[in-house]
């Protein structure tokens, strides 16, 4: 079987539970564009509809068909996406990972001050930060859509778009020109793709930190 | 005869619960709240903004204590001080919004602190 891409989004419940689902649709519907396999929903025992609780989506990429389909929760996320910088700090987001993980933060602070709130980092081989606030500005564009509704905005106008153009760059998964056809906000999808900072952790003492972490963690 | 009576005909216990007598209480009883914070409950990863106090401005009208849902500001009467409860807070801003002293409570972005949140492995 071919190796199934993990992605989870963390954010804030009904302020950006729109947005935390873009990001995963967008993902998905340029995935499938692009030929992949593709899954994309929410976590089912979080609590969307209450201000500011952590909600999670999850995101599975794959070259073949995914086969774990009754599995509703990312448990090994390759990938760990924040859309509120704050959640880093009360959750172990990157719970599960495996080393050699990537975390992408939606913040205006440094990568070093993000790391400083990640017991774990060592897991990390890529950390990158967006500024998708200021880039689309920070707004609640509509609370439509969530429990299988419809959008009447259509996806991807909010702080969804930097952060897709962000993580696309960051992890390569999907292309650019596939995202632009899905995102409704393109231009903010670009400013998010150029805008991203990215720092990469030396392969070398990642792997030998990543190595003793996970002899640790292995469960 | 309606289909209750038939039951109860059929079936004596239709319709009742076997309660323990010991644990039989009178209808409309009410059982003690939980007192003080609850463990198993802690909120604070929900905050964005936390509010901070100005003591020198801070008057002890007591509104921030009266308005927090959550019981997170806790009057100590021996030394006249508020306390601020931080793994229960979830950043409502109600006190600050029910502050009568201008600036004596604002709104300061959390991760501007160090620590303060209580980390959990899942969302709550």
């Amino acid at each position: 079987m071919a190796k199934v891409h993990e992605i989870t989004v963390w954010a804030r419940g009904v302020l950006q539970d729109k947005e935390g689902r873009d990001v995963i649709n967008i993902f998905a519907k340029a995935a499938q564009a692009e030929g992949k396999h593709a899954q994309a929903f929410d976590n089912y025992e979080d609590l969307p509809d209450r201000v500011l609780v952590t909600v999670r989506k999850y995101v599975r990429l794959s070259d073949e068909e995914i086969t774990h389909k009754y599995v509703y929760t990312n448990d090994k996320p390759e990938v760990v996406v924040i859309c509120e910088a704050t959640i880093v700090k009360g959750i172990d987001v990157l719970r599960g990972m495996e080393p050699g993980g990537t975390l992408i933060i939606n913040t205006n602070r440094s990568i070093d001050d993000m790391l400083k709130l990640l017991p774990n980092a060592n897991l990390l081989a890529t950390i990158a930060t967006v500024d998708a606030d200021a880039i689309t500005g920070v707004r609640t564009v509509d609370f439509s859509g969530s429990e299988g509704g419809v959008d009447t905005t259509g996806i991807g106008k909010g702080i969804a778009a930097p952060i897709v153009g962000a993580v696309a760059k960051v992890t390569g998964l999907i292309k650019k020109e596939s995202l632009a056809k899905i995102v409704s906000d393109v231009s903010g999808m670009e400013r998010g793709y150029n805008e991203v900072k990215i720092k990469h952790f030396k392969p070398a003492v990642a792997e030998l930190v990543g190595a003793a972490a996970g002899s640790k963690t292995k469960r | 005869m309606s289909k209750e009576d038939n039951m109860a005909k059929a079936l004596p216990g239709y319709g009742t619960i076997d309660v323990p007598k010991d644990r039989v209480v009178p209808f409309g009883a009410v059982t003690p709240a939980p007192v003080g914070t609850q463990k198993l409950f802690q909120t604070s990863n929900w905050r964005v903004v936390r509010p901070v106090k100005d003591e020198e401005k801070c008057t002890r009208c007591l509104q921030c204590y009266l308005a927090c849902p959550d019981a997170c500001w806790v009057y100590k009467e021996e030394d006249d001080t508020l306390e601020w409860v931080g793994d229960f807070c979830k950043g409502c801003q109600v006190c600050i919004a029910q502050c009568t002293v201008d600036g004596a409570l604002v709104a300061a972005p959390e991760l501007d602190f160090e620590g303060g949140v209580v980390r959990l492995e899942k969302p709550f």
